[in-house]
């Protein structure tokens, strides 16, 4: 009530239309000059009539005890020979300036290089490749550049390597070192004392280094693949050992026959008791097979066997199994030498052609009689076309004929495949036309 | 606080191409201007040089005109610096270069070139601040102390310092020890640093630089036939609204060298904006069906340029490419001496010490206008890496920043540099200078 009072406010509750006019009165009562609302809130809230406290006098800093000011002023520094006078901004209080040295100047640092007298190099450091002013001039370049070797390699007149240049200087100061010590003892925990510099060690190491280094990304790649190549040849060289090794005597081939085909030589071994002790099944057979350094040949027949019909399905090969039935050779060869073995392959081989060229020569005999029934529509050609078609009539009469049963014949077989597969193109778009001939002719 | 003390040094870099100059502390140059001068022989067109440069003066104040007598009594020579003097064309007006092969050659200019950075650029006196020089990684004794000569003798300076440009370069990445590859206007050098210091036996330098490129570029042009007008040459009128025509002016007194300077402004102007670095090194059959980038000339015609695009960056990489320039004959007969740029990087290594070759592989900086070339670094990258050994791992570096890449790597270093305060111990100062000779700095300046 007192509230409202102050404020100004009607006593009785106003619609809010109105009570935003007397709110525009309320802030600028509550907004103080240079603190924020929440902070003036602090100090006890809406103004009294004296306020507690001065706003302005908030943001006062406290009075400064020191007058700061920043001047540019020249200095000099210790680590300088000469008097050289630089300017700098100096922060100055209460008008004097700061004393003491340049703060930098401590970070000069440098390394105690050893100094010797002429009448200590004449007792002590005379050395056959390293002449006096040589190793003046060393020693100053150490000074000069705190013991950079690389640098002073670079910078040093006459061509020294890196190793030859620390070598003299380590043994130098190592010589001096001893010399001038009152005992032995007295500098024997001295780093330069106890690890001598050890020329040759360096020399093997940088040569080492730098072959590492020398190895381009080329010869990295051809190394990897010498290597690779390397190791292909030690296994295949390993296989062929093994499988060359005691030819022992297959005993009991009789057994063999009646076994299964290719898959589970691992029967075999069991038949042929006496040899293998160890039955293994298929898939560890061949290592069985290496470990007692075997060659079962019915073994690798059947492999070379299963490499050679890799190629055709499963119903090739008991076509090739049929062919073989009926012309009367074993499945498996009974007695199976190198000469029976490899002559048994060549005649799968054979048979997988025939079929081959077979299956083929139907193909085609198929098309071209599809051909012939659907070419009535075709307009008749040139007579020099029906010349053709009578030659290549020709030639497929003597096909059909020589191709009479299943000759096992190398010849005729490898005549026909060539023959027909430059024929086949041409000939069913050719037979169109002197077919619809001929069979209009008749 | 961090290491720094403003001494107020100022930090020149003259360049072969442009000089940069400023402030230590700062991080860029207050001053760029190209680091050739115009000049007019006095003794032929003594009046008539005199009215034109009166009225010269009124278009264009900030000229420089100063009357130089140079030592040989040739005679008096006017000579104009900075980039605004050499815009405008004067008869007669030659314009030379100071630097010849990376060699000072003629002090007068580098006297005017100074004293324009000074008195123009950045308005100092050069008696209050010290000054931190720029020199090539492989500057002759002679030089240096001419340099100290002329500048304690004619600036009187308080103190100097003469730094070597990979040394500075290397500074402003970071880095005491990396191998500098400084790509500039007339020359590429490489040069390794080690611990601060500059290892002289194993910098290798060729001379293709920006300014071959440009000539390359300008030449292939004008064998395909597109003339190049210098800016002073034409005048474009507006006939009707948005159609300009251009109108030929004839200059007969202009000289050769000046018309050769404009040109090369224009062209140099085409390399950056359309010269990329190839992939694989530049097959003529590979790169003959590229799409073509179109350029605008400033006389309003615009231009296709190809395979040049590839071909003129790729003779950094490949020297004997500049051989298949018609027109750069002469440049062609020393190519077949010269390595490209991927060669001499690792010859520079492996002249080095074994022990820090792995480091200098890992920190190869890039620096100078030529090297801010897109796609440069990646190149370099890319054929180093097929012929360094698999042991080091190969790291090409470059600031991100183009602009702060092409102009001044070197100059912040310097700038960084002269800004330590423990480098304010390292100052060749006028006493020392006095009391040793100038022959000293050799020991001051390493």
């Amino acid at each position: 009530m007192d509230a409202k009072d102050i404020l100004g406010l009607p006593k009785t509750p106003l619609p809010i239309t109105q009570e935003k006019k007397p709110q525009p009165k309320k802030d600028s009562q509550r907004k103080p000059d240079g603190i924020s609302r929440e902070v003036y809130a602090l100090t006890g809230g809406l103004a009294p009539l004296m306020p507690s406290i001065d706003v302005s006098q908030l943001k006062k800093r406290p009075p400064a005890v020191e007058k700061i000011s920043w001047e540019w002023l020249p200095f000099t520094s210790s680590a300088r020979k000469d008097n050289l006078q630089l300017y700098h901004w100096v922060r100055v209080v209460n008008g004097v300036p700061p004393t003491g040295d340049y703060s930098f100047a401590k970070y000069n640092k440098s390394v105690n290089v050893v100094k010797y007298t002429d009448e200590e190099y004449d007792k002590y450091l005379v050395d056959s490749m390293w002449s006096k002013e040589e190793t003046d001039q060393l020693f100053d370049l150490c000074e000069r550049f705190d013991l950079r070797f690389i640098v002073i390699a670079d910078k040093f007149p006459l061509s020294r390597t890196v190793e030859e240049l620390k070598d003299r200087y380590y043994s130098v100061s190592r010589a001096i070192l001893i010399a001038r010590a009152p005992s032995h003892a007295d500098v024997s925990g001295h780093p330069l004392v106890k690890d001598a510099y050890n020329i040759s060690q360096e020399k093997e190491r940088k040569r080492a280094l730098c072959m590492v280094l020398s190895q381009t990304k080329q010869q990295e790649r051809k190394d990897v693949e010498v290597l690779a190549e390397a190791k292909k040849i030690a296994e295949s060289r390993m296989i062929a050992r093994d499988a060359e090794q005691s030819e022992l005597p297959v005993k009991s081939n009789a057994e063999l026959e009646s076994a299964e085909m290719a898959n589970v030589p691992g029967d075999v071994s069991p038949t042929s008791n006496v040899q293998f002790p160890s039955a293994e099944v298929a898939p560890s057979t061949l290592a069985s097979l290496r470990m007692l350094h075997v060659y079962l040949r019915t073994y690798a027949l059947d492999q070379m066997v299963q490499a050679a019909s890799s190629s055709a399905g499963l119903r090739t090969i008991k076509r090739i199994e049929q062919t073989l039935q009926d012309l009367g050779v074993n499945l498996k060869p009974r007695v199976p030498t190198k000469a029976v073995c490899a002559e048994h392959l060549e005649l799968r081989k054979e048979i997988l052609t025939l079929l081959n060229l077979q299956k083929q020569l139907q193909y085609k005999e198929a098309e071209s009689s599809c051909f012939r029934d659907g070419s009535y529509t075709d307009i008749p050609g040139t007579p020099t076309r029906s010349h053709r078609g009578v030659d290549l009539d020709r030639t497929f009469v003597p096909d059909s004929m020589g191709f009479g049963g299943e000759r096992v014949g190398k010849r005729d077989q490898k005549r026909k495949g060539p023959g027909r597969l430059s024929e086949a193109p041409s000939s069913p778009a050719q037979s169109k036309r002197p077919r619809k001939l001929k069979a209009s002719d008749l | 606080m961090y290491g720094g003390d403003e001494v107020s040094a100022i930090v020149i870099d003259l360049g072969s191409h442009t000089c940069k100059a400023g402030y230590a502390g700062e991080d860029a140059p207050k001053a760029v201007f190209p680091s050739v001068v115009g000049a007019i022989d006095q003794m032929d067109v003594d009046d008539n040089a005199s009215t034109e440069n009166n009225s010269g003066s009124a278009l264009d104040s900030k000229n420089n005109i100063r009357i130089i007598d140079s030592d040989k009594g040739k005679g008096k020579r006017k000579l104009y610096v900075g980039s605004q003097a050499l815009g405008f064309r004067r008869d007669h007006m030659e314009v030379l270069s100071p630097i010849k092969d990376g060699i000072v050659v003629d002090w007068d200019i580098v006297d005017s070139i100074w004293d324009h950075a000074f008195r123009e650029c950045l308005l100092v006196d050069p008696k209050e601040h010290p000054m931190l020089l720029a020199e090539p990684s492989f500057n002759a004794q002679q030089q240096r102390e001419r340099t100290a000569e002329l500048m304690f003798e004619k600036y009187k300076v308080p103190a100097l310092f003469l730094a070597k440009n990979a040394v500075l370069t290397s500074f402003a990445s970071g880095r005491a020890t990396s191998l500098v590859v400084d790509s500039g206007g007339g020359s590429t050098v490489v040069a390794p640093v080690h611990d601060g210091y500059v290892l002289q036996k194993a910098v290798a330098s060729s001379p293709i630089g920006g300014e071959v490129l440009t000539d390359c570029m300008m030449k292939s042009l004008e064998s395909k036939g597109i003339t190049i007008k210098p800016r002073y040459s034409f005048k474009r009128k507006e006939i009707r609204s948005g159609e300009f025509q251009t109108v030929d002016i004839d200059f007969p007194s202009t000289t050769e060298s000046y018309k050769l300077y404009s040109k090369r402004v224009i062209a140099s102007d085409i390399k950056e904006c359309v010269c990329r670095a190839p992939d694989t090194p530049y097959d003529e059959k590979a790169y003959s069906n590229i799409p073509m980038t179109p350029y605008e000339l400033p006389d309003g015609q615009t231009i296709e340029i190809g395979a040049d695009r590839f071909k003129t960056p790729d003779i950094l990489f490949n020297p004997s490419l500049v051989q298949t320039i018609p027109g750069m004959e002469n440049f062609a007969e020393i190519t077949p001496s010269l390595r490209g740029l991927p060669q001499m990087v690792l010859d520079s290594i492996n002249k080095c010490d074994v022990d820090i070759r792995r480091e200098l592989f890992s920190s190869i900086l890039l620096a100078g206008g030529t090297a801010s070339m897109q796609q440069l670094k990646e190149r370099l990258e890319k054929d180093l890496l097929e012929e360094s050994p698999q042991a080091a791992r190969v790291k090409v570096l470059a600031s991100g920043n183009a602009t702060e890449r092409r102009f001044s790597s070197v100059w912040i270093g310097g700038s960084i540099l002269a800004s330590l305060g423990s480098f304010q111990q390292m100052w060749f100062s006028k006493s020392e200078y006095e009391e040793h000779g100038a022959s000293y700095i050799q020991r001051k300046c390493p």
